[in-house]
């Protein structure tokens, strides 16, 4: 008790100093407005920063059981990829619109075997009659024409490719509607011959040319790729190269193209031929 | 020693008049408040018990925020300048100490003395007062500069008033 008061008597000048300014704050931070908002303010984003650094700390005692979850869901992920990728050939499936009367189907096919090197070059398609597949329905990489199915067995197709001397196409300048036929020269798998243009057709390099559909075998407009030259050939045609829009040596995945009203419209041909 | 009390209590009195009628309607751009009711702390007598001392302050800062609806503003300041007070005086004492029962006045000592000592003690309570009253530490050198103009003004007017009071 007597060093208590000594204690007091010692310090008695710094306590009432203490006293009286803990006084002032205290009527500083209660009686203003402006002052008291600050100080509530003041306290709330001390207790929040302290808050966060103390979560920051925790988190990391947390970090097993994050990394073990995480391991979980690697294992389920990888587990999906293996079933996914299993499944690969049965993502490519053909496309039956029920509901509109349509003209064309669409089904996609991977490339399973192909040449470019040779005069007559085929490539193999890893559907047949059983996904659907049958002779005369046109091939074609993206928009892009490549080739025509010219035979079938039940889950194999072959196809004939664009790059065949014996590929006859009608097609068509995109810029102006004149049309002609393509063909392959045999030399180069990136160009193909567009012949039957006539010389008065004006139109530059880098036209497109793209399918009439006259044959019943292509749908209209599929792109056959660009001019990159041209000469004037004896007659009065044009003999057109044409940098192709397929890269043949590349060939991956196809859609093979349907046309539902081939039959109807090569019977009504027919009758009047 | 009744006749101190008074005399004291008359300053008080003349010192508020002056700060509330006259000083408190000085605003320089806002950046010059002169406060020299503070010069009340700094006349106190030299042996004043200091628990007195903080009390006066106390008082005195109390009936300043009285005045301009500001609790505790100035009472902070003027505690903390009533605290501050005997080191700043043991600091600046002159070579043979102070005289016993003597005012620190410019009366009773020289004039660069006083300087001194007011000085130190207005600057404390300015800093004190004016941080209390922006609370917070952007503009912290624009506040600097109000407390360097508005302390140098508040010493011209102390020393002003001494000189009043000398001359008397």
């Amino acid at each position: 008790m007597r060093n208590l008061l000594n204690f007091l008597a010692k310090y008695n000048h710094l306590i009432i100093f203490l006293v009286l300014e803990g006084i002032a704050l205290y009527l500083l931070s209660t009686g203003n407005n402006y002052h008291n908002s600050r100080v509530v303010k003041g306290f709330r984003g001390l207790a929040a920063g302290i808050e966060k650094r103390v979560s920051n700390a925790t988190s990391y005692f947390h970090l097993r059981e994050i990394s073990q979850a995480q391991a979980r869901e690697n294992v389920s992920l990888r587990t999906t990829i293996e079933r996914l990728s299993g499944k690969e050939n049965q993502l490519f499936f053909s496309v039956t619109d029920t509901i509109r009367h349509q003209q064309y189907t669409y089904s996609s096919a991977g490339v399973v075997n192909n040449t470019v090197n040779r005069q007559k070059n085929f490539f193999t398609i890893n559907k047949g009659k059983l996904q659907g597949i049958s002779v005369d329905m046109a091939v074609a990489s993206g928009d892009c024409v490549a080739g025509v199915i010219v035979g079938s067995s039940n889950n194999f197709s072959i196809a004939m490719s664009l790059l065949n001397l014996d590929f006859r196409l009608s097609v068509r300048l995109k810029s102006n509607g004149y049309f002609g036929s393509l063909s392959w020269d045999g030399s180069d798998p990136r160009h193909a011959i567009l012949s039957e243009i006539p010389q008065h057709v004006t139109f530059g390099i880098g036209d497109t040319i793209e399918t009439t559909g006259f044959s019943a075998v292509f749908p209209e407009g599929l792109v056959i790729g660009t001019v990159s030259d041209f000469e004037k050939s004896g007659g009065d045609f044009y003999r057109i190269t044409v940098a192709l829009g397929t890269d043949f040596k590349r060939l991956r995945f196809v859609n093979v193209i349907g046309n539902l009203r081939k039959e109807e419209q090569l019977e009504l041909e027919k009758q009047f031929q | 020693m009744i006749n101190r009390i008074l005399r004291f209590g008359l300053i008080f009195i003349l010192l508020f008049l002056l700060q509330v009628l006259l000083f408190n309607n000085i605003k320089f751009s806002g950046y010059v408040n002169p406060f020299v009711y503070i010069m009340f702390i700094l006349l106190l007598p030299v042996e004043m018990p200091s628990w007195l001392l903080l009390i006066l302050s106390f008082f005195t800062g109390l009936t300043m925020d009285f005045f301009s609806g500001t609790p505790g503003m100035h009472t902070s300041a003027t505690v903390l300048a009533g605290f501050m007070r005997p080191y700043v005086l043991r600091f600046t004492s002159p070579r043979d100490g102070y005289e016993p029962g003597s005012d620190p006045s410019m009366l009773a000592y020289s004039f660069r003395w006083f300087l001194i000592y007011a000085s130190i003690i207005v600057v404390i309570h300015h800093l004190a007062l004016f941080y209390l009253e922006v609370f917070r530490f952007t503009d912290f050198f624009k506040t600097l500069l109000r407390i360097i103009l508005s302390s140098l003004f508040s010493i011209s007017f102390i020393i002003l008033l001494e000189y009043i009071r000398k001359g008397k």
